[in-house]
């Protein structure tokens, strides 16, 4: 006996009301569920089908299915984590290492000009910040919009388009400016060298914050369907 | 490898548990892809009811060696759902080869230990 379209929905609804609320997770555990539970009515073809879940829902322990919704959550950082990596290797090759030696030294620019250029270089990063931020939130709105209207949601995109694990990347180099100034002594009176590795270290975190703001956003599509085989599938 | 797991003896054993990543790529380099209920019906058939691998611990292991590049996923439509099957990769297959001499050095260790006499 298989289990009919309206059970396999009643899967669906099981595991959201588990704290399961993301589809890819769900896949996997209605299909393994709807499984065990034909495995089940092979041996008593008579035992209802919410006996069955249950009998199948125990097995996963106490916690039910945040083990397994936590240690998707591991993997899927670990994933993220190496696709910025991926894309950030891109900016040491040529010529894009042009324009990270390029952006160093205008950055190298500003700060060896006094603490004055320090202060215009922490307004201008501050409120490109804010540009990305503000362009993050209406992306996130759009997505809340179009998941009250029931699409589907997916852990990767939904890391994705939150940053990952978060905004906090963009204010690094704010703080870390800002932890150098705070010293009281103006970075500018410190030697090429320290200002050049400060420099180099601030256009790194700024490129970090474009390619989790931009590059990977843009090719979100791309890296679902590759993470996802069946996102083509239910999409 | 089977055998040991026999050998093991006890069916909730915590000496399964670090044994896990080595059962699921075994099997998947023996049998080519597979989901997760059939790992755990292949297992259970293998050592005949000895070992349930519990389902909290097969998916995050699974998705665990996905994300180490060790097990791709690929996914077909069955019935009126989603099937996600799992098959090894070439450095799932190395780590493969690295775990099973591992165990087996555990083994003849254990045994060594357990029983000496066996060992001269």
């Amino acid at each position: 006996m298989k289990l009919n379209d309206s059970q396999i929905e009643d899967l669906y609804v099981f595991t959201r009301k588990h704290y399961v609320e993301y589809y890819d997770v769900q896949i996997e555990l209605v299909d393994h569920l709807a499984l065990a539970i034909e495995d089940q009515w092979k041996v008593k073809p008579q035992l209802p089908f919410e006996d069955a879940l249950q009998i199948e829902f125990k097995k996963f322990g106490v916690f039910g299915f945040t083990e397994m919704v936590e240690q998707r959550q591991k993997a899927m950082a670990r994933k993220y984590s190496k696709l910025i990596w991926k894309h950030l290797k891109e900016y040491f090759k040529l010529p894009k290492i042009l324009l990270l030696l390029a952006l160093t030294m205008v950055i190298y620019g500003f700060i060896s000009t006094q603490i004055i250029g320090t202060i215009v270089l922490t307004i201008i990063i501050t409120a490109v910040i804010i540009g990305i931020a503000v362009d993050g939130y209406r992306k996130r709105i759009k997505r809340y919009k179009l998941e009250k209207e029931g699409k589907k949601k997916w852990l990767f995109e939904e890391m994705i388009f939150q940053y990952g694990t978060g905004m906090t990347v963009f204010l690094f180099p704010i703080q870390f400016l800002s932890l150098i100034n705070s010293g009281g002594t103006d970075i500018s009176s410190r030697g090429s060298v320290f200002i050049a590795v400060l420099s180099f270290i601030v256009v790194l975190m700024l490129m970090v914050g474009y390619i989790i703001s931009f590059e990977i956003t843009r090719k979100a599509q791309i890296y679902l369907e590759q993470t996802y085989p069946e996102y083509k599938l239910v999409n | 490898m089977y055998i040991y797991i026999r050998t093991l003896g006890m069916s909730t054993s915590q000496l399964y548990r670090g044994s896990l990543t080595t059962i699921i790529l075994k099997l998947l380099e023996e049998n080519g892809e597979m989901y997760g209920y059939e790992i755990t019906q292949r297992v259970k058939e293998l050592t005949q009811g000895d070992l349930n691998i519990k389902e909290g611990a097969l998916y995050p292991s699974l998705h665990k060696m996905e994300a180490a590049g060790h097990l791709t996923v690929t996914a077909k439509k069955v019935d009126n759902r989603v099937r996600k099957y799992y098959d090894i990769t070439p450095a799932g297959k190395e780590e493969t080869v690295n775990r099973l001499a591992e165990l087996d050095e555990f083994l003849a260790n254990m045994q060594r230990i357990i029983n000496p006499k066996l060992s001269f």
